[in-house]
């Protein structure tokens, strides 16, 4: 017990980790022993104290692997295995992941470490891990039955190979990979450069998660592995808003977030109120003249993309994927669209048929998230977040960028919300409202149909008489 | 013979006859009936005969109808109130006294003939009856005996099939009537879906095709709503006609809302073989049958015998002018001899009657266990299958429904979708509540299948 808190603290283990034994302990003798993570939230960043220096990354809702150095070797521990990962408050997801949770820990070296991987598989089924977009020898690429023979239930197999490249990877199953991935089974790689780079920048803050997909039928807890389009819950490390943590940096800082699509779609990413440069994919940092500055970045399937910015605004400012039901959490694609139908007189039979029925709707679907009524066990709302100006309205891949002139250096912890100067914040009009001027458009059709249609489409624009309620 | 003396004779024996036949009387038939059916009637079948009896019987039909009538108000309310009933208890009261009648002596004939042939008097008296009648009296006496038990039994399963037509026709009123009001919630969610949906295509939310289609279900359900009320009203209008009710006693009948809840354990075997032994009805009538054959054969061997019409011919002739006269008496006996052999056709014809009596009998018997095992069978089905409903189907419909809401909540599932859900849930509820009127169907029908009344299982299929 003694040599294990004496290793735990070596490793500068961060909180909610705990060491426990899985395997045999004699046959474990000569692994490191696994380290397992039960938290899901945000982990502050692992300090290297062994080992070449380096500036660690902070894992959105995640964890940095610690690892023990034997003999200039960096030996780390992976183990497969079903966990339970909480995505959001209040809905638990049964998945795979590594080390007690979906995704598996970053692993974090510097270029030029040899890097030995013990993987001990404890799922039902055989697996491998793939090393994305790493420079390897072949036989370490993690191709079952490719590359490899699979790594057998209860088996543990090596993985050893210099980190040649400076970069960011992932790490994910290359064996029954559908269902793994479907699962939840990948993790984050970052191998820091060993000197300054003068492609990558120095940063104060350096972010990393993965996207990932799931479709799980709400009420239930289990992916359904054979879901490849219609997901329902889009996921930044297997977390959904309000489940994701807020980016917390100091004004000012130079701040760089890693992100990894391991979807089977694209995500345009849109950071609020500042312009990013992509400075590097998995490929490795890009060249300054491919760079310029956006708001949005697609990260398209299998990619990895690497935004970097500068936090001079103070604020909260949303960080999201563009595609809006992407920011929203599970939810029926065929709900009709209730707008301007008045459901009032309707309402009264249909209660008497049912009689917990509400009428939600008529005015679009902002109701919903406002009036919170009970939904299936192990869901997460649709739409929800409480804000400090009433409910968010989102889901999925949603989270904030908190930028605080006072968020001391090293701490990622929560400011709270943003207190706007007096002056800077939208308010309501007090006066009255004038009628404000309509474009009349005076263009003739330049290329008119040949048949017109027999009757004219009448087109009314409702608008809202009053929202009173 | 002295006329005076045989005259007193025949008194005696036609007093004899008379007073020693199976006498009938209609109430102590009615008391029987009310013990050996008494599952059916609880004693109260009642023959009004006379107008007190009438008002006494009509004040109870009163008060039964006040209230929302049970499976046993009906019968009571059919007992008290049905003219069919009245008409076929009357019916059979003479179909008894008909019976009773085989047991006598056919009403001697007297005739008296005065004859005057110039200065003489002829008086001819005449009594005649039947002699075979009077020899073979004991054995008719046995005969009617049979006859009457036969009658009374048939008088019985009547009371017994009226009763289980009335206690099936109950249950069938009450769950058409629970399954209009299910019918009437569907056609409620296809309605609300048909109007929202002509809403949505007013505002332009919906195609005229998706409009078109939520319409389709309204189509349907009005169908079937239609279909139910009839199926309401003519099930209603022959409770109504079993129960013998007026126009105004139509109107003020009122039936509970709902099938009564499935008894906590179903009747067992033992309790059915033990009520089944009590006398089923089929089995005494096919004995009483077989008894009524067997003694009519003994009888009928001497009719086709000698088919002996006696005549007892009393003549007196007297001489006015002498003062005397010359009485001579002495009998006419008429024998019809058979011409043809048809007496040992006759014969022949009343052995084979007791054959098939005895045949039948023993058809009866074995069938009676196999129609109490089907019933019982049917029953038992019946129980599990609506305890089934209740116990496992309902509850899951039940849980599907509060699902569906919570989707619906959570924006899982639209308002046609709950919709829909809910005429399917309704519907499973119609299912049950057939399952259920199956019940009470099998279970008036294994009633009547334990006293012996099997043919009301096909009724109640
Ligand atoms: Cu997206």
């Amino acid at each position: 017990m003694n040599s294990r808190r004496q290793f735990l603290k070596a490793v500068g283990l961060a909180g909610g980790a705990v060491a426990a034994s899985l395997v045999n302990r004699v046959a474990m003798a000569a692994l490191p022993e696994p380290v397992i993570q039960t938290k899901p939230e945000t982990m502050p960043p692992l300090i290297p104290n062994q080992g070449r220096p380096y500036n660690p990354v902070v894992t959105l809702n995640g964890w940095t692997l610690p690892w023990r150095m034997k003999n200039g070797v960096k030996e780390f521990h992976l183990v497969a295995e079903p966990v339970v990962r909480e995505m959001a408050p209040s809905f638990k997801a049964h998945l795979w992941g590594y080390n007690g949770q979906s995704p598996g820990p970053t692993i974090e070296v510097v270029e030029g470490d040899r890097v030995r991987i013990f993987v001990t598989n404890k799922l039902p089924e055989h697996t491998s891990i793939h090393w994305h977009g790493q420079r390897l020898p072949n036989g370490m690429d993690g191709v079952s039955g490719l590359t490899q023979p699979p790594i057998l239930p209860g088996k543990t197999f090596v993985y050893e190979f210099i980190a040649r490249r400076p970069g960011t990877f992932m790490y994910h199953p290359h064996a029954d990979e559908m269902v793994q991935m479907a699962m939840g089974m990948m993790g984050s790689w970052v191998t820091h450069p060993r000197d300054k780079h003068p492609l990558i920048a120095e940063v104060d803050r350096d972010f990393i998660f993965l996207m990932n997909a799931y479709d799980i039928e709400p009420g239930s807890f289990t992916p359904k592995i054979m879901t490849m389009l219609d997901f329902n819950l889009w996921s930044w490390n297997s977390r959904i808003f309000p489940g994701i943590d807020s980016l917390n940096v100091r004004q000012n800082d130079k701040v760089r977030i890693r992100i990894g699509n391991l979807t089977m779609t694209n995500h345009p990413m849109h950071l609020h109120g500042h312009e990013f440069l992509v400075t590097g994919s998995d490929g490795g940092p890009t060249p300054p003249s491919s760079r310029f500055y956006e708001v949005t970045a697609d990260v398209a399937v299998g990619q990895m993309r690497q935004i970097e910015f500068v936090a001079d605004e103070e604020g909260d400012w949303a960080f999201h994927c563009h595609k809006s039901h992407h920011t929203m959490n599970a939810m029926s694609h065929d709900v009709a669209t209730l707008i301007g139908v008045d459901q009032r007189e309707l309402a009264r039979k249909i209660t008497n048929l049912i009689p917990d029925y509400m009428v939600m709707g008529e005015r679009g679907m902002a109701d919903m998230a406002a009036m919170e009524m009970p939904i299936p066990d192990n869901t997460a709302p649709m739409m929800t977040g409480d804000g400090p100006f009433g409910s968010v309205e989102m889901g999925g891949m949603f989270s904030v960028v908190k930028v605080r002139r006072n968020q001391q250096p090293g701490n990622y912890s929560d400011p709270g919300w943003y207190k706007h100067p007096p002056g800077t914040s939208a308010y309501e009009f007090a006066g009255a409202p004038t009628e404000p001027a309509r474009m009349q458009s005076k263009m003739q059709q330049g290329m008119p149909r040949l048949h017109k249609p027999s009757t004219e489409v009448e087109v009314t624009v409702r608008k809202p008489k009053s929202t009173h309620h | 013979m002295n006329w005076a003396r045989f005259a007193a004779g025949i008194t005696l024996l036609s007093i004899v006859a008379l007073s020693g036949c199976a006498r009938v009387e209609i109430d102590k038939s009615i008391d029987r009936i009310n013990k050996d059916a008494a599952d059916f009637t609880e004693g109260k079948l009642i023959l009004a005969q006379n107008l007190d009896q009438r008002k006494a019987l009509e004040s109870m039909a009163a008060e039964l109808l006040a209230k929302p009538l049970s499976q046993s108000d009906a019968v009571q309310l059919a007992l008290v109130n049905s003219p069919a009933l009245q008409a076929m208890l009357a019916a059979n009261w003479s179909k008894l006294a008909d019976a009773a009648q085989t047991g006598r002596i056919t009403n001697p004939v007297f005739s008296f003939e005065r004859l005057v042939l110039g200065d003489e008097l002829e008086l001819t008296r005449l009594l005649s009856f039947n002699l075979l009648d009077l020899l073979t009296l004991p054995q008719r006496y046995g005969l009617a005996q049979h006859r009457i038990e036969e009658a009374q039994l048939r008088l019985t399963i009547e009371v017994v099939d009226l009763i289980s037509q009335i206690r099936l026709a109950w249950v069938n009123v009450l769950a058409a009537q629970q399954n209009r009001n299910y019918a009437e919630q569907v056609f409620e969610a296809a309605e609300v879906s048909s109007r929202l949906a002509r809403e949505m295509q007013r505002v332009g939310n919906f195609s005229k095709l998706q409009r078109v289609r939520q319409q389709v279900f309204y189509s349907d359900a009005a169908t079937h709503l239609a279909r139910a009320e009839q199926e309401t009203l003519s099930s209603r209008e022959q409770l109504i006609r079993l129960l013998g009710l007026s126009a105004s006693q139509a109107e003020e009948l009122l039936l509970p809302k709902m099938l009564p809840t499935l008894p906590e354990n179903p009747r067992t075997p033992q309790e059915i073989s033990k009520a089944a032994n009590q006398g089923r009805l089929d089995i005494k009538l096919a004995e009483a049958e077989l008894q009524a054959a067997a003694k009519a054969q003994g009888l009928n061997q001497i009719t086709s015998l000698t088919d002996i019409e006696l005549g007892i011919r009393q003549e007196k002739r007297s001489t006015r002018n002498a003062g005397s006269s010359i009485s001579g008496s002495g009998y006419d006996i008429g024998v019809q001899l058979p011409v043809f052999d048809w007496g040992d056709m006759l014969r022949a014809g009343m052995n084979a009657d007791t054959l098939a009596a005895v045949n039948r009998l023993e058809a009866t018997v074995s069938a009676a266990g196999s129609e109490l095992r089907e019933s019982y069978s049917e029953y038992r089905t019946a129980y599990d299958v609506s305890k089934h409903y209740r116990d496992e189907v309902l509850p899951l419909s039940r849980i599907i429904s509060e699902e569906n809401v919570l989707r619906y909540n959570g924006m899982l599932t639209g308002v046609f979708d709950l919709l829909a859900e809910t005429r399917e849930q309704i519907r499973t509820v119609m299912a049950a509540i057939s399952a259920q009127k199956q019940f009470w169907l099998a279970d008036a029908a294994l009633h009547a299948a334990v006293i012996g009344h099997p043919k009301m299982l096909e009724q109640s299929l």
